[in-house]
């Protein structure tokens, strides 16, 4: 097969940039003096210094660049600067922990000066309702923080990912963000109640309250839930809240294939239903990278096996009950044959160190060299043979490539990562990675689901977003976005 | 070496944020996820090294608490042990009560060795293992955290303030075990199934015709005060200023 073009021509892409209002290239002194003005001493930075922590994605694909650093601290102020920015045609570029992967909050990556916003100090807590089962939170609001709040008050805020120690709120909430617990209390969507946005003109929409049943027309804080700031910056989000579950458990379960682990799934849904918490799978190469790479992280088993399902149980039922019901599913399961290993955590400190494991694959396999990335998502039923079709595409594209497909089965979500082949340098392998993302995506969308299921489009897929969006819904986007942010002020070029 | 005798005591899991009862009475332990005392998980884990070492022929644990303490010592024996003794009894017992009562066990069981952590992680007592040691009239080798056998010999590595301690007892003898001694090992499916067929007999507190009551009885739980909110300062002379606000400097 003959690897597609990198970059296809987009005519809709040419029609799009036609209708937006030319963004100043420089900014001027005077504007820049004023936004400082509107934050005052200790809201603003703009040293080279202080700013490359804002400046650099994590993953290393993304360094930009800003004139200016925002550091708001009230609603208020950030109306004031986008009110500035949009009577001045200056691009805004909103941050929130910076633990992006798609290059969505780094300011500076097109051709015009981009002033960087970032939400860190509107971190407040400002009401919680036990009895409605609600919080508001500003949203730079780190998400451990709203989890403690949230479990102080002796509930649950259940949304939790790998970065939750650095990421906030306001980006979780405008990436739409997924992470572990998506089977059960689903995204991050599914979270929100209400939202406060400040528009590009700097109006203030105000839909913080916080009722499961509101019939009153558009529901418009939907659309500014997985936009990517693109338009307009919330600035706090009321987040339902659960009961706290009164019980865990936790088991490591190994099994032979892929699709042994697809049947298992279906089996425990049957047996456990929703206690089900989180339904986590990765392969014998992960566990190998994060043996080699990551101190303190060894698999339990004494021996290897093809496959590891993470699955995490959470109960409003008793201990024992949980326990007993986890364990006579998994000993039905041992006698049927379809699992071939498992371990159950005796303790808290047994669960940490298996969780320990599944997210240290992102981190064991940087240091086991380049590694080319795929956040797709097709239906469960479908993983095996997206990861059988997906391998082959890798390998006839980069033979000797190894595959560490691993995520959330129960929600159809694979990170379909490729580690370089051992022979091939990282800067060669690194080359093929527009030609591997194209066919990988074009393959999940085949298969009926999605070629960016939780990391969202930002920079790194927005072409990806032009070719294999469904046009007439892209159109659709452009207009929204049009109706929004006329003068194109919110963060430009990034998602469509 | 015949029988080793192992004590495990159950708590709440070091996971768990310690709540106390509205009452002042005690903590809160209704419905919250109790597990082995990680020291003695580590003297179990021990224990079973030797045993497939080849050095010693049977692993017993024990331990003392209401009935659902059966949980703790299945997973013992999925860990490894060959048989459990799980001794009934519903209420608080002091370190003293608990060595008198592990001496009787001792009695019946002539084991060689008895490992036991250096101290269970609710209380934090540091007891039992030396008081078992006395009773008995046994020598004891506290905070191992490496053992080696040689025939009726134990060199004990203890974990002492100054360093490293080495020091040789006779056997039969109590070792209480420190945090660096091993890492346990997970439990593995097929031996929790395994673990359901071995023996597990239960005795109540009673039959072992120890007295109950404590000298020593807790008056009222609280839980510590909580930090005062720390405060941001602009620059050097603003954090003096503050010290000596608050007469620290």
């Amino acid at each position: 097969m003959v690897p597609l073009p990198v970059a296809l021509p987009n005519p809709s892409r040419t029609h799009y940039k036609r209708l937006s209002v030319v963004l100043t290239k420089t900014i001027p002194d005077a504007v820049i003096a004023e936004l400082k003005s509107i934050v005052g001493e200790g809201g603003w930075l703009d040293s080279s210094a202080d700013l490359t922590a804002y400046l650099e994605e994590w993953r290393g694909l993304f360094t930009g660049c800003t004139p200016l650093l925002l550091r708001p601290a009230s609603t208020a102020e950030v109306a004031a600067i986008l009110s500035c920015c949009n009577a001045n045609n200056v691009a805004v570029v909103p941050q929130g922990g910076n633990t992006g992967l798609a290059g969505g909050a780094i300011p500076g990556l097109n051709d015009q000066n981009e002033v960087l916003l970032s939400l860190e100090r509107m971190r407040d807590i400002r009401a919680i309702d036990t009895a409605n089962f609600t919080i508001i939170v500003e949203a730079g609001c780190v998400l451990e923080r709203l989890q403690q709040a949230a479990a102080d008050a002796d509930c649950l805020f259940p949304l939790s990912m790998a970065s939750e120690g650095s990421c906030q709120i306001g980006g979780n909430v405008s990436t739409n963000a997924g992470g572990t617990a998506v089977l059960r209390y689903g995204n991050t969507r599914d979270l929100v109640l209400g939202l406060e946005v400040v528009l590009p003109d700097g109006r203030v929409l105000d839909e913080l309250k916080g009722v499961r049943k509101d019939n009153t027309g558009y529901d418009l804080k939907q659309l500014f839930i997985g936009a990517e700031g693109s338009l307009g910056v919330i600035t706090a989000v009321t987040c339902k809240l659960f009961p706290k579950p009164a019980s865990v458990a936790t088991a490591l379960i190994a099994l032979d294939s892929i699709s042994a682990v697809v049947d298992f799934f279906a089996a425990a849904r049957t047996a456990l239903g929703d206690e089900i918490l989180a339904f986590e799978t990765f392969p014998h190469i992960a566990m190998d990278m994060v043996q080699q790479h990551i101190d303190s992280c060894h698999s339990p088993f004494d021996d290897e096996y093809s496959w590891y399902v993470l699955l995490d149980l959470s109960s409003q039922r008793s201990q024992s009950m949980v326990d007993t019901g986890l364990l006579a599913f998994l000993e039905a399961q041992l006698d049927l044959g379809l699992v071939t290993d498992g371990v159950v955590a005796q303790s808290g400190a047994q669960r940490d160190a298996f969780w320990r494991i599944r997210h240290a694959i992102s981190e064991a396999q940087k240091l086991a060299g380049a590694s080319i990335k795929h956040d797709i998502s097709v239906p469960v039923s479908q993983i095996p043979l997206l990861i059988e079709k997906a391998s082959a595409v890798a390998e006839s594209i980069a033979p000797g490539v190894r595959p560490v497909p691993f995520g959330h089965v129960g929600d159809g979500n694979i990170h379909f990562n490729l580690s370089q082949p051992e022979a091939m340098s990282a800067k060669d392998f690194l080359a093929l990675w527009g030609v591997m993302n194209q066919r990988i995506h074009s393959l999940a969308v085949s298969l009926g689901g999605s070629f960016s299921a939780e990391h969202g489009i930002g920079l790194l897929k927005r072409d990806e977003l032009a070719r294999l969006a469904d046009p007439v819904g892209l159109a659709l986007m452009r207009s929204v976005k049009l109706a929004f942010d006329p003068n194109g002020i919110m963060n430009p070029n990034k998602l469509l | 070496m015949k029988t080793i005798m192992v004590c495990l005591k159950r708590v709440v899991d070091y996971n768990v944020r310690i709540r106390v009862k509205p009452d002042g009475s005690g903590v809160v332990t209704d419905g919250v996820k109790m597990s082995i005392n990680p020291f003695d998980e580590i003297a179990l884990e021990e224990a079973l090294r030797i045993k497939e070492r080849g050095e010693a022929e049977d692993v017993v644990v024990v331990s003392i608490g209401p009935a659902d303490i059966q949980q703790q010592l299945r997973t013992g024996l999925a860990m490894g042990a060959d048989r459990a003794v799980l001794i009934e009894c519903n209420e608080d017992i002091s370190s003293l009560t608990a060595a008198k009562v592990l001496l009787k066990c001792a009695e019946k069981e002539a084991p060689d060795l008895i490992v036991l952590g250096k101290q269970a992680i609710d209380d934090d007592c540091n007891q039992t293992g030396q008081m078992l040691a006395t009773l008995w009239g046994r020598p004891q080798a506290t905070f191992a955290s490496k053992l080696e056998l040689s025939g009726n010999v134990a060199k004990v590595t203890r974990e002492v303030d100054a360093g490293l301690e080495v020091i040789e007892v006779d056997l039969p003898a109590v070792i209480t075990t420190d945090l660096r001694l091993n890492e346990p090992r997970y439990v593995k499916l097929p031996d929790i199934m395994k673990a359901k067929k071995k023996q597990l007999e239960s005795v109540a507190i009673a039959d072992f015709g120890v007295e109950l009551s404590s000298k020593v009885t807790a008056g009222n739980w609280e839980t510590p005060a909580s930090r005062a909110k720390g405060i941001m300062v602009n620059d050097v002379d603003a954090l003096l200023a503050a010290l000596k606000e608050k007469d620290l400097v």
